[in-house]
């Protein structure tokens, strides 16, 4: 389930359009063309075990003045939601967040909407903007809202989450 | 040793360098000590100043100090794993080891039975076990001197210092004189 899609390089082109130098990840299934398509094009990958240690890996990077984004599943935000709010919000951390969505169209697992179907209400109820991008906008579209979502968290000094459904049938038949 | 007296120690040492301090009564301890602008106090965000730590290591702004308690270590174990994958140097993982939940209620920690030394060791950080404030100077100066990766577990009293007043800044302000330390120091260049 690692192959690549179009759409999964165009949110790689987006944020290498957006000269991201540093990415921090935990691996899943749907979301590693965009690990691998990252590292592919030169950029350090920062691997964290859970989501909540990613966003504090993250958020000292940014601190710093790197151009950082953390890359995850939905379902992470569960583990990373007192890191987001308590840390990155509170302490005005921009950060881009690009996170594959699951429990939609497409899905195979009997499971996991349970929770993925409540994050952007989760996400929202916690102050934190969301957008979305889905199988209806074209992947030129999806290049440009990843960079824009990236300036965006930076301008905003917060965190800034990019919900990309990649498993919705009309999006899987980009996979090559 | 009492905790503000460890405190102490780490605040002498990396007076000029990015700290970042766990939460709650520690960090207004820290603060109690005299504000200072390369220190980043963590107000809630239990079990994360060592990823941030490791994230500002990364970032190569180092020395860095990076002050957890045993129960916010346990509470973030995976950080000790990150941090010795990642091996970023300059960095030092202080776990001030009361083996009590201080705030609350003096709840005792899973370190009463679990070594965290150990479990620093067993990741593979080269860990020092210090229970005096001389002692705790004196490893912290040779990894900060040295630029080295390394964990120091201290053994500090249970307990919370009396008299310590709230820190009840807002944490945005926390961050920009943080950021601003930083940049000062190290030309950081994202927020230009």
């Amino acid at each position: 389930m690692s192959a690549r899609s179009t759409r999964s390089d165009a949110v790689v082109d987006g944020l290498l359009d957006w000269e991201i130098e540093i990415f921090v990840h935990v691996p899943s299934s749907h979301v590693a063309p965009v690990i691998q398509g990252l590292e592919a094009g030169g950029v350090r990958g920062v691997l964290a075990n859970r989501e909540e240690e990613g966003v504090g890996i993250a958020g000292g990077l940014a601190l710093a003045g790197r151009r950082v984004a953390l890359v995850i599943q939905d379902n992470g935000f569960g583990n990373a939601l007192t890191a987001l709010t308590t840390f990155a919000k509170a302490y005005h951390v921009g950060l881009p967040i690009v996170a594959n969505t699951r429990g939609g169209l497409g899905e195979y697992n009997a499971m996991i909407h349970n929770f993925s179907e409540a994050v952007p209400d989760l996400l929202r109820a916690a102050g934190i903007r969301a957008e979305r991008l889905g199988p209806g906008q074209s992947a030129a579209l999806w290049r440009r809202t990843t960079q824009a979502v990236a300036e965006l968290a930076v301008m905003t000094h917060r965190p800034v989450a990019l919900l990309m459904d990649v498993m919705h049938p009309a999006t899987a038949e980009d996979l090559a | 040793m009492k905790r503000l007296e460890a405190l102490q120690v780490i605040d002498d040492v990396y007076a000029e360098d990015p700290l970042v301090m766990t939460c709650g009564a520690a960090s207004r301890e820290l603060a109690s000590l005299g504000r200072r602008d390369s220190h980043l106090y963590l107000l809630d965000s239990m079990g994360l100043a060592g990823p941030v730590g490791l994230g500002l290591a990364l970032a190569g702004v180092g020395p860095v100090a990076a002050v957890e308690g045993d129960g916010s270590l346990l509470m973030g174990l995976s950080m000790v794993a990150s941090i010795a994958y990642h091996r970023p140097e300059g960095l030092a993982l202080v776990v001030l080891d009361n083996r009590e939940h201080a705030s609350a209620a003096r709840i005792p920690t899973q370190a009463t039975a679990v070594d965290v030394a150990a479990l620093c060791r067993g990741a593979g950080l080269d860990t020092a076990e210090v229970s005096e404030p001389d002692d705790l100077r004196a490893v912290l100066t040779d990894l900060r001197t040295d630029g080295r990766l390394g964990a120091v577990v201290a053994r500090i009293e249970g307990g919370n210092a009396t008299g310590v007043p709230f820190l009840l800044e807002d944490p945005a302000a926390l961050a920009i004189r943080f950021t601003a330390f930083l940049e000062e120091r190290h030309d950081s260049a994202l927020r230009a």
